[in-house]
């Protein structure tokens, strides 16, 4: 365990980032300075202080409040829908790497349709048919970057099929279940650690972005995206509002572009440093 | 009834005949040698009769092998036999083998396919089969990593999986062209000596005419997809019919005599 950390300061990195975000997680449902929808008019705009120890907002909120409850929102939004992205576009693109050649470019269309597809105007018409939610962001954000992981995912499947190894896999008498299983898995691995922590950074974005527009998690319910969106009208007066949900979403998507690369090189046998 | 039977055998690639009218018999136990330059359609033989094709190719004629015609066979029942009744040893020893995959698990997957053997067993008896193609420290061997061993190393490996099954037939395409010299020698005594010990049938597929005169007592001469003069060793070296075997003997001699002009002086 500990030779998986030597020397891996991507690794080591990402995972405090990523606990430090975890821990926010864990304190909002033991304690929090205030209750964070508390609004309190004396304390509007209140600076760095013992009592707000990162200031208050427009309505006297504590920042620090919010900004531990807003975590919740990011972490499920991250959560599901990488869970989403991953399952649907890792299958669908496995599908059409395995698929015969005649069924192979209706099906890379629809996937390239997806793609151009922007993410926004399908959170617009989810929010328009179902109500701006948490969920309607998540699917969105979910199938938008499916069709990104389909598309990476059938490219490099398709480089593994055609190796040697496959075909020596082949020789030996696997059926393209087994070769998917054994060989394919593994060698799409590092890929898709790659692609699974680039999504939960876009994913964090993405749902900050919608948030923003109004189009995510309805408030008053706390989070890091509108939380950036109320401070704009207030930049010049309060910069510290907009400066503190930023410094919080930087953290969790540089910690996982970190994590990604550091399980990678963690996992690849022929970038280990020391093993016989 | 001979093991494999060859008939008439032609694939093409839209137009293009690569393999054109191939037929040769091998019954069991008996090696030849398929040699020719590259592109005269001598891998293709042996892929088509692991139905390792790709799906462009057309072929058409017979290949017969246990009495089976392969040709038109599913891909279901032609890999009922790939691994299992005919073994495949590749060119390249690196690619041919999955990078991120220990050795053992590696030569424990045709068993694991084939003989329903679980992944421990399958282990036990990939630390037999290391020993039996002469690796040392099989215990250290199954737990590394292709890129850990050498070529040499790695080519005993692909022996190891094509002979996991104790196969009717050995296929060895091109096996030691990516193979050091001193390495070449090494690996074809040991093809040898496996191939003699287990009693399987061999195709040896090269270009070099040294290699394949050592390896089989049948040579068939390949040119442009066609079997231009089929011969025993001996006789192919002291009467060549085709013009291409004369100079595929020419160059070979000329090999030789540099290589003892340069030792005489």
């Amino acid at each position: 365990m500990r030779k998986l950390f030597k020397g891996n300061i991507s690794l080591i990195a990402g995972l405090s980032m990523i606990s430090f975000t975890f821990f926010l997680l864990i304190l909002s449902y033991i304690w929090t300075p205030f209750d964070p929808l508390e609004v309190n008019p004396d304390d509007s705009f209140a600076g760095v202080s013992a009592t707000h120890i990162l200031g208050a907002d427009n309505f006297g909120r504590d920042i620090l409040s919010q900004i531990i409850v807003g975590s919740r929102v990011t972490l499920l939004v991250a959560a599901l829908s990488v869970t989403i992205a991953m399952s649907l576009g890792v299958s669908m693109g496995l599908a059409i790497a395995v698929a015969k050649r005649a069924y192979q470019s209706p099906m890379i269309y629809a996937v390239n349709i997806a793609l151009a597809f922007p993410a926004a105007l399908l959170a617009i018409i989810l929010a328009a048919v179902y109500g701006a939610s948490t969920l309607t962001a998540v699917s969105a954000i979910g199938i938008a970057t499916a069709a990104a992981v389909a598309q990476v995912t059938r490219r490099t499947a398709a480089g593994i099929l055609s190796s040697d190894f496959v075909l020596a896999a082949h020789a030996s008498g696997a059926s393209t279940w087994w070769i998917v299983r054994k060989h394919v898995m593994p060698n799409l691995r590092a890929s898709l650690l790659i692609q699974a922590s680039a999504a939960v950074s876009i994913s964090v974005l993405a749902e900050s972005s919608l948030s923003y527009l109004g189009l995510g998690t309805p408030p008053p319910a706390p989070s890091w995206g509108r939380m950036l969106a109320g401070s704009q009208q207030y930049l010049f007066v309060n910069p510290l509002l907009a400066i503190w949900p930023g410094i919080v979403i930087v953290i969790v998507v540089l910690g996982f572009n970190l994590l990604g690369d550091g399980v990678r090189e963690a996992f690849d046998p022929t970038l280990r440093r020391s093993e016989t | 009834m001979s093991l494999l039977e060859v008939n008439d055998l032609s694939i093409s690639f839209g137009h293009k005949k690569v393999v054109d009218a191939v037929s040769f018999t091998l019954n069991k136990g008996e090696r030849i040698g398929l040699i020719g330059e590259s592109g005269s359609g001598k891998s293709m033989t042996s892929l088509a009769i692991m139905g390792l094709l790709p799906d462009t190719a057309t072929v058409s004629g017979s290949i017969t092998f246990e009495g089976k015609e392969l040709i038109g066979l599913s891909d279901k029942e032609h890999s009922k036999l790939r691994g299992d009744r005919i073994g495949m040893v590749f060119q390249e020893p690196l690619t041919a083998l999955n990078p991120l995959m220990r050795i053992g698990k590696q030569i424990a997957g045709p068993l694991m396919i084939h003989r329903g053997a679980t992944l421990k067993e399958g282990l036990v008896k990939a630390l037999e089969l290391c020993v039996k193609v002469g690796l040392p420290d099989p215990e250290r061997i199954v737990r590394a990593y292709p890129h850990q061993l050498s070529g040499g190393q790695r080519q005993r490996i692909g022996l190891a999986i094509a002979l996991a099954c104790e196969p009717a037939l050995l296929i060895a395409d091109e096996p030691t062209t990516a193979l050091d010299v001193t390495v070449q020698r090494e690996v074809l005594n040991l093809i040898n000596s496996l191939v003699d010990q287990e009693g399987s049938a061999l195709v040896f597929v090269t270009h070099d005419l040294p290699v394949v005169s050592i390896m089989t007592e049948n040579i068939a001469v390949m040119q442009l997809g066609k079997i231009v003069e089929n011969a025993s060793v001996a006789s192919l070296f002291q009467n060549p019919r085709h013009e291409y075997s004369k100079r595929l003997i020419s160059a070979a001699r000329v090999a030789e005599d540099a290589f003892s002009q340069g030792g005489g002086k």
